[in-house]
């Protein structure tokens, strides 16, 4: 266990001995300023929800507590919490069951086709959300959805098996949707774990059940808790399930409602701001809690002395089953929504009987792609927005990453706390603190595709840290260190040195961030205007139309564009975080 | 406590089978006695210490632990670890974090049928056993190393397994901790007697501990015999470097007196006693010298030499003598060191026997 200690790259401060005075002063005030820019970015609309949940009117007005005490005291409030905590409940539930067992299964048990699985459970975070609702309401809808056409079929007359809308269709979708960052962190877990934990267990004894119970579930505790309240921030403030399918159902849920108490008529953005800042608190305290348990887990998954892979978890005949489940599951929330939508893209009308070649049309596509006014001015927008979002959230993030882990210092270590925080703030909410904001300022960004650009750049800087950080960790600094010897300074290091062997983990960053930038609808869903619009909150604007087909090709749009980059480059790209 | 044999095990890895783990492995190993695997990274060792406990499964062979077959590859026959009652003590220790240091301990028992008090009381009596009594509510984390060797000994002993197995238990201690807990498994072992097979690549550790100790090369045993026996007549030229003799000396037979040979080489006719009994005249072989059983003088009857260098070690120094061309190397006690460049005398200790070897 020592060795192990002793191997692990440790940050290497550089000494200003080595270097002349000036420089290494120069770069602190420049990097100093940086650090101090970025922690404003991400800490002043947490300022702002708390300020404006409190003021009349814009911050800055007279003090109230009258949107505080709408918010428990009025009933359409009151029914969105209760819904939140009903459906965040499940939809984690739901997430963490999918995603630990496909985890488990793909990593430790001796499942047929066990690497495939594993790369079939990640496959839905490439799937854009929406994708996943189109096809799960062309899958269960009550009236024309492929079930219960089969159902129907079958019985002779008229079923309805399953129905997507109600609270139990949007918890199924959600914990579609989350089981993959559930399976991400267990899975990183699972194969970190000590194989002498389990080797010396099962020497003392234990059978495959004991063995599961009392060593390696609980030594996952960790990583499972880490999971566990990273679904519950994602569910709780989701947005795009509940303003799509759960407004249908009219269920109302906090991220909607704050949504339409921001625009709808009348505007209540301090009843808003008072909902964004409950959702807030929650976030926070959730991450609090998630950090800890990260941080405790290195205790528990010490690396083993020998690097002996474990032994794989028997299964015996129940191998099969399984793996056929996993597999179901797996595709069940990427590969089955995404055929069904490409189907719905072919209909001319979708109804119950659908299913017919007369049904057959490219008019859709027609329209949508050549027609519709709205979709090459968006999808612009959106390219833009994407990849300038993503390369300076890199570019940022190699910055205070260098600053923190090669010169350190007290302003270096708070910039990795104040990074935090956006992690546990979700979307809807920190679009309400960027808009409380920037609404006060005049002739300001309000309005423009650079208040969009910040957005982005705030929400999604703490993942690039996260990434970079990690991608500098693993860096020998001795390798650092011979080139200064050789002469270079330290930013022809980092140009030379750290970035290309850091290459693979940026462009893997980079294509993360940029997929997830060009599917964003609830940072921007406040802070657009008509001329702004972006490809995610046009589609929004299609659903509000209610014509599926031409739902199917605008999301098939924002799908196809958000592979293309991936599929370029995900060869050189390496995502993992360590 | 129950002996085990093992015999014919076969293992290799690589898609057609290139690399040997074990090549037809047998050894027999005597109950209540400590036999030591000694070898380099890569020999077998950890192989075969694995395959007995039921971790590794060997492409062919048969283990037996006391009269109950756990593996034949002839048969299919294969019993998973949980069911071998044996004990291991593993090179990280592999003590469970999240129980305390008395769960870890008890946790054998917990499939042994016993009730709750029994089980608390075995696990406070090995505790005191390891010299850790009042310890039992601490985690593992806040033990020191050596502390925590003797958590994860006392949790192999507990269930009262048929053999213990070590797995290099003591790399991970600095050399003064190393030292000390050799000791005291030396010490434990005396009190209570049991049946042990211990791996290491240290031949200090294989001397101290072991009752016999038997020497891996490529899966396969270059020799088998007491401490003594191997340290004082190694049989190949790869345990007698493994054990450290410094001198491999060509040398021509010469006759026989008795069971010894008489051997000429560099540094003079030397007695030698080997295992082979089948040496001719002007047989042409090899004589491991033990740097300690040389010596050095000025001058005298001998075989002259010059010094190329010499190296302090402490309690003793080592030089570097040039005889006819081989480079001998003397080890002497410290006092006053022999200059480099000088012409000295090397002579092989009076009473000293050296061990002929078969290669």
């Amino acid at each position: 266990m020592s060795n192990s200690r002793r191997n692990r790259a440790r940050p290497h401060k550089i000494s200003l001995a080595t270097n002349s005075l000036c420089a290494i002063s120069g770069l602190r005030l420049i990097l100093g300023a940086v650090a101090i820019l970025t922690i404003l970015m991400v800490s002043y609309p947490v300022v702002s929800v708390v300020w404006r949940s409190l003021s009349k009117d814009d911050i800055g007005s007279e003090f109230t507590l009258q949107w505080i005490a709408a918010l428990f005291g009025s009933p359409r409030s009151q029914d969105a919490i209760l819904n939140t905590i009903v459906y965040s409940a499940g939809s984690s539930a739901l997430a963490m069951v999918i995603g630990v067992t496909l985890a488990f299964v793909s990593i430790r048990t001796d499942t047929p086709g066990g690497r495939w699985i594993g790369a079939l459970s990640l496959l839905p975070m490439l799937v854009p959300p929406f994708i996943l609702v189109i096809g799960w309401v062309a899958i269960a809808d009550p009236n024309a959805g492929i079930i219960n056409i089969l159902a129907s079929l079958i019985a002779g007359s008229k079923v309805t098996l399953v129905d997507v809308n109600g609270m139990p269709g949007i918890i199924w979708i959600t914990g579609l949707f989350l089981a993959p960052y559930a399976y991400l962190l267990v899975a990183a877990g699972l194969a970190n774990s000590d194989t002498s934990m389990e080797e010396a267990a099962r020497l003392s004894g234990a059978g495959r059940i004991r063995l599961l119970c009392t060593i390696i579930l609980p030594l996952q505790r960790p990583a499972l808790l880490a999971a566990g309240l990273l679904v519950v921030i994602m569910s709780a403030g989701d947005f795009i399930i509940p303003a799509t399918i759960g407004l249908k159902s009219r269920i109302y849920l906090l991220p909607s409602l704050i949504w339409q108490n921001s625009n709808s008529f009348p505007p209540r953005p301090g009843l808003a701001a008072a909902q964004a800042l409950l959702l807030l608190t929650v976030g926070l305290v959730c991450i609090f809690f998630q950090r800890r348990a990260l941080s405790r887990g290195s205790r528990f998954t010490l690396l083993g002395g020998k690097g002996v892979s474990p032994a794989p978890f028997r299964l015996g005949r129940l191998r099969y089953p399984v793996a056929a489940l996993a597999v179901l599951f797996a595709l069940g929330s990427s590969l089955i929504p995404v055929v069904a939508v490409s189907a719905m893209a072919f209909m001319k009308y979708w109804a119950p009987n659908a299913l017919t070649w007369e049904n057959v049309t490219l008019d859709n596509f027609n329209y949508i792609l050549f027609a519709y006014p709205q979709v090459w001015p968006s999808a612009r927008h959106s390219l833009i927005l994407a990849v300038l979002g993503a390369t300076i959230s890199v570019l940022l993030a190699i910055a205070l990453a260098w600053y923190g882990l090669r010169l350190g210092g007290r302003l270096a270590a708070l910039v990795e706390y104040a990074l935090v925080l956006p992690l546990g703030i979700p979307a809807i909410a920190l679009s309400v603190g960027i808009l409380s904001t920037w609404i006060l300022v005049p002739g300001g960004i309000y309005g423009t595709l650079c208040i969009l650009l910040l957005a982005y750049v705030t929400a999604h800087i703490p993942i690039a840290m996260q990434f970079v950080s990690s991608a500098f960790h693993r860096i020998n600094t001795e390798l650092e260190d011979a080139s200064r010897v050789a002469g270079h300074s330290w930013l022809g290091t980092l140009r030379r040195i750290d970035v290309p062997l850091m290459g693979p983990a940026l462009a893997g960053c980079w294509l993360l961030i940029y997929v997830v930038i060009l599917r964003e609808i609830a940072l921007v869903i406040l802070l657009y205007n008509p001329s702004t619009i972006v490809l995610s909150v046009g589609l929004m604007d299609v659903w509000g139309n209610g014509f599926y087909p031409e739902l199917a090709v605008y999301s098939l749009l924002l799908l196809v564009l958000g592979m293309l980059p991936v599929a370029a480059f995900w060869k050189y790209a390496r995502f993992g975080v360590s | 406590m129950s002996g085990l044999s093992v015999s014919g095990l076969t293992k290799t890895y690589g898609s057609h089978g290139e690399i040997k783990a074990l090549d037809d492995f047998s050894l027999d190993f005597s109950p209540d006695q400590c036999t030591v695997l000694l070898g380099p990274s890569g020999c077998g060792k950890t192989t075969v210490l694995r395959s007995i406990a039921g971790l590794i499964t060997p492409d062919a062979g048969r283990i037996t632990i006391g009269d109950v077959t756990v593996f034949d590859g002839a048969s299919d026959t294969d019993v998973p670890p949980e069911k071998r009652k044996l004990g291991m003590v593993f090179q990280s220790y592999a003590l469970w974090p999240h129980m305390t240091v008395a769960d870890n301990i008890a946790y054998p028992l917990l499939t042994g049928g016993y009730s709750r008090s029994e089980i608390s009381r075995k696990a406070e009596a090995m505790l005191e056993w390891v010299g850790l009594s009042g310890m039992g509510g601490r985690y593992a984390h806040e033990l020191s190393g050596g502390q925590q060797q003797r958590v994860s000994l006392a949790r192999a002993m507990v269930g009262n397994p048929r053999a213990v197995l070590f797995d290099e238990p003591l790399s991970n201690l600095d050399a003064r901790l190393r030292e000390r807990m050799r000791m005291e498994l030396l010490s434990l072992r005396q009190k209570v007697p049991f049946t042990s097979i211990y791996v290491t690549h240290d031949q200090l550790e294989a001397l101290t501990l072991g009752d016999r100790v038997a020497v891996m090369r490529a899966g396969k045993i270059d020799q088998v015999g007491s401490p003594e026996d191997v340290y004082r007549r190694p049989r190949t030229r790869f345990t007698a470097e493994f054990v450290g003799i410094q001198n491999l000396l060509s040398g021509t037979v010469r006759g026989a007196i008795g069971s010894e040979v008489m051997v000429d080489t560099v540094v003079g006719t030397l007695r030698t006693r080997g295992w082979r009994s089948d040496w001719r005249m002007a047989d042409r072989c090899t004589v491991a010298v033990r740097a300690t059983l040389l010596t050095l003088q000025n001058g005298g009857n001998g075989a002259s030499g010059r010094v190329v260098r010499t190296a302090f070690q402490g309690s003793s120094s080592i030089t570097l003598v040039d005889v006819g061309g081989t480079e001998i190397a003397v080890e002497t006690l410290a006092e006053g060191r022999a200059v480099p460049n000088t012409e000295v005398v090397v002579t092989p200790s009076p009473e000293a026997v050296f061990a002929l070897l078969e290669d």
